[in-house]
């Protein structure tokens, strides 16, 4: 008892020193809510353009049939897809990584590449061959068979470095393969099922081409119709119910996914699960992997090399070549610049999502995310009006502003391949290095870097895919004069002219495909180091 | 000479205490044990050491250093510290060659120092290898090497042995111990395995509640515990009340000489005494406490018996460790007669 008091009379008589200054990540913080602060730029902008139209006007735009129709069309065909998207995304994933399939190597790279079409050249594709492939039903095909690596990438990676050990202790513990796959590996899965198909619906919410060729009306082709058609109010008050919806799909996912933080325990080195028989299921799980990649890549591909043979004379004329090596330069250009810039602010934000606890971190994390359901046609518009009106037209109208653009609108698709990288350089190695005199900038080049360089990589690739596949924003804010693979293909497209548009998808294809290809191949490797 | 010094170190995580005045002294070229349970604040210890974390209050010295204080906190990377974590962290980009070197300059990395320090080890020509394609064992041997090689002031290691196979323990701690003494390093280990820390450490420091309880020799901490609680947290022990009367100690299980360093020095009034299980001989004759043995517990060297005294009612059962493997079926009538010297404290009236 004595013992006992004496602690207590020790224990308040310390906690009245006053604590020393807490360590924080200053540094890492300042510059993630700078990050913060620019991407938030076109939601500021939106809003002081509801607050200039006026409640009453921006209510009265709101408030009207079209809404709801846009509604409706909107959410069904995101909850749609996306349910469509994590079912196939997680059962490739785990037919690839968890099964003895014959060909996984090789399917894990083909079943990634179509993430490299473009989804308004997968409608093209579609589209131009059946008249059927409209509306409703068409958008549900064309966007699931583009956008399902979302949800397989995340799930791929997440498959590859859970424990397997849990696998075999539910085995052990009489739970049947059926099981122990529903409440083990889904289980495992589960973050990153939900992150792929947050991507997904926010994707959906903000894709344009495709719906556009489908003649699909959501609420972002309205939106884009709208500003064409110079009705800057009716647009701003669409975009702000399209906010709406992004800001609901992450809250709940951010519901679904709990609060829980998944830490692996165990030896660093991780022995290597061996697969699943399949069995003879493997024969119709093959035509089911041969199928997907039939129609997700083999019809965009096939339709538009058949409109490039039906229109051969034309397609080879000189002048059509040098805008294609022209217009594929401007792509490439943009993509690399957009991929870097990306990567680069969500180096800082990654970094303290990984390594950091906190309120201010999740915060953060979450609040980047919301830029990928605000719509290319918002943010283009955001920062031209920024440059107009605030920077007296400093950088308007120029490439710089278009790969900023770029670099806000995919920060999110880059934040997820930084953060899966960085997630494989624990912090316990940065503290062993310094602990061998290493200092902290030493340490992030000869640790962390390297070991998630490769992830910095696939990062990059992610974003540099977006930006060729990107339509959009491209259309409004590319410099007078340029022209992307993107908008050259479209003004094509949009005359009808397929032929004239199809080697500009082809290109497109091909130059988004060596980096799908470096995706595949970094996402498919087993974890363990190089050499 | 001491190598480490902690005064008054107090450290919380929120409103949580953890360390709430710690004092320590390391020797210069000893390896100190820091012992405690699970939750005890000692890898918050070891952190606060290696500068992972900074003190809320108190200071650390590292040599003549002041490492942490008010106003002073020097970096991990300039205490020149030999850190090794539990599961031994080795960078799985690197060889072994080049993680052991990842310390050194350029210069020391070319000299082939890598390469000797595996040696040292016992992991001569495993340079090329990969962390991945390396045991446990040897991915712990790895991660000292590295750490051993920054020809570090003060050696820190986290539980290094906690996830290796029993045999591979033992065989691990003994080349440790001899490397350690080889080199004249200065260690501080961290464990809540009190077999390993009395075995490896030439002074152990057991740390409970968020302060050191005591830090003494692993021989003195055994026999010598400052309090009961303690002595129970070192080793299985016999909890008895005792009488004392000039140089010795009525018991249970007969008078027994007072070890002369015990606190009470021979004034005479009720006391615990702590007899070890070993102390207790089984079957010695006619002139035993008689019992009953109510469980048996088998280790092939040894043999653990609980004896319920015949004419004690109070649940009380004593501890025994014999020699060898002769059987005792539960209920066996047995005798019991303590050896002396045995440690005692003043019972609070």
């Amino acid at each position: 008892m004595a013992a006992a008091g004496r602690l207590a009379g020790r224990r308040s008589e310390q906690a009245a020193v006053a604590p020393r200054r807490a360590r924080r990540p200053v540094i890492l913080l300042t510059v993630s809510y700078l990050v913060a602060a620019i991407l938030a730029l076109p939601l500021v902008f939106l809003l002081i353009e509801a607050h200039g139209a006026g409640a009453s006007q921006v209510a009265q735009l709101i408030f009207r049939p079209l809404t709801l129709t846009l509604l409706w069309n909107t959410i069904r065909l995101t909850v749609v897809v996306t349910a469509a998207c994590a079912v196939i995304g997680t059962a490739a994933a785990w037919w690839v990584e968890r099964t003895d399939l014959p060909g996984r190597r090789a399917w894990a790279v083909v079943v990634v590449v179509p993430l490299a079409i473009p989804d308004f050249v997968v409608s093209f594709g579609w589209n131009s061959l059946w008249t059927w492939a409209h509306g409703f039903r068409g958008a549900v095909i064309v966007m699931t068979l583009a956008v399902y690596p979302l949800v397989y990438l995340p799930v791929a990676a997440s498959l590859r470095s859970a424990d397997p050990g849990q696998e075999e202790v539910a085995r052990s513990l009489g739970s049947g393969r059926v099981r122990t796959f529903v409440r083990i590996t889904l289980g495992q899965a589960k973050g990153a099922i939900l992150g792929g198909c947050l991507l997904v619906a926010l994707v959906l919410l903000a894709e344009y081409g495709a719906f556009e060729i489908l003649g699909y009306q959501t609420f972002t082709t309205e939106i884009f119709t709208e500003f064409n058609a110079y009705s800057f109010d009716a647009s701003c008050a669409l975009s702000l119910v399209l906010v709406l919806l992004s800001l609901l799909v992450l809250a709940g996912e951010g519901m679904l996914r709990g609060r829980g933080r998944v830490s692996r325990s165990g030896p660093m080195t991780q022995r290597i699960n061996p697969p699943q028989r399949l069995g003879w299921a493997r024969w119709p799980v093959l035509a089911l992997f041969a199928a997907l990649v039939l129609l997700a890549l083999g019809v965009p591909v096939a339709s538009t090399l058949y409109w490039m043979v039906a229109g051969l004379p034309p397609a080879l004329s000189g002048g059509a070549n040098v805008s294609l090596l022209n217009a594929a330069g401007h792509t490439a250009l943009y993509g690399g610049a957009a991929g870097i810039l990306a990567t680069v602010m969500a180096f800082p934000v990654a970094l303290l999502a990984v390594r950091h606890s906190g309120r201010m971190r999740h915060f953060l994390e979450r609040s980047t995310y919301l830029v990928l359901g605000i719509p290319g046609v918002v943010i283009a518009f955001a920062l031209s009006y920024f440059t107009e009106r605030y920077a007296a037209g400093f950088g308007y109208g120029t490439s710089m502003l278009l790969i900023a653009c770029y670099g806000i609108m995919f920060f999110p698709l880059a934040l997820v391949g930084v953060k899966a990288s960085l997630a494989r350089a624990p912090a316990s190695l940065d503290e062993v290095a310094r602990s061998l005199g290493q200092r902290r900038l030493a340490v992030l080049f000869r640790v962390t870097m390297r070991l998630a360089g490769p992830g910095l990589v696939a990062a990059f690739c992610l974003v540099f895919l977006s930006v060729v596949t990107e339509l959009t924003a491209t259309l409004l804010l590319i410099p007078t004069g340029t022209q992307t693979l993107a908008t050259q293909f479209w003004s094509y497209e949009t005359n009808l002219s397929y032929s004239q548009a199809a080697p500009f998808a082809l290109v497109m294809i091909i130059v988004a495909a060596v980096p799908s290809y470096v995706l595949g191949r970094f996402f498919n490797r087993p974890a363990r180091p190089r050499g | 000479m001491r190598q480490v010094a902690v005064t008054g170190l107090y450290k919380a995580f929120g409103s949580h205490p953890v360390l709430t005045g710690v004092d320590l002294e390391v020797p210069a070229g000893s390896l100190t044990a820091i012992l405690g349970p699970s939750g005890s604040g000692k890898t918050t210890l070891l952190r606060l050491l290696a500068g992972f974390e900074q003190a809320d209050a108190g200071t650390i010295s590292i040599g003549d250093a002041l490492v942490d204080g008010p106003g002073v906190h020097v970096a991990p990377e300039r205490r020149r510290i030999g850190y090794v974590p539990q599961e031994g962290s080795l960078f799985p980009h690197l060889t072994v060659e080049a993680n052991v070197g990842f310390g050194l300059a350029v210069r020391e990395r070319r000299g082939g120092k890598a390469a000797k320090m595996l040696e040292t080890v016992g992991l001569g020509g495993f340079g090329q290898r990969y962390p991945h394609q390396l045991s446990g064992g040897q991915q712990q041997r790895v991660a000292l090497a590295r750490a051993l090689a920054i020809e570090p002031a003060v050696v820190l290691l986290d539980e290094p042995f906690a996830s290796l196979d029993t045999h591979l323990r033992a065989s691990i701690r003994a080349d440790v111990q001899e490397i350690f003494r080889r080199a004249g390093t200065t260690a501080v280990l961290v464990t809540h395995d009190q077999d390993e820390a009395l075995s490896v450490a030439d002074q152990v420091a057991a740390l409970r509640d968020g302060t050191i309880a005591q830090c003494a020799a692993p021989e003195d901490l055994y026999s010598r515990p400052a309090d009961p609680g303690l002595a129970r947290f070192v080793g299985d022990a016999n909890l008895l009340e005792g009488v004392l009367d000039g140089g010795a100690v009525k018991t249970l299980l007969g008078d027994l000489p007072l070890d002369p360093k015990a606190v009470p020095a021979g004034q005479p009034g009720q006391v615990t005494v702590l007899i070890r299980p070993e102390q207790i001989e089984l079957d010695p004759g006619q002139d035993g406490m008689a019992g009953q043995v109510v469980s048996y517990g088998y280790h092939g060297h040894d043999a653990v018996v609980h004896v319920r005294p015949a004419f004690d009612a109070d649940g009380l059962t004593i501890i025994v460790r014999v020699r060898g493997g002769r059987h005792l079926p539960v209920g066996s009538p047995v005798t019991l007669r303590a050896r002396g010297p045995v440690f005692a404290w003043a019972r609070d009236q």
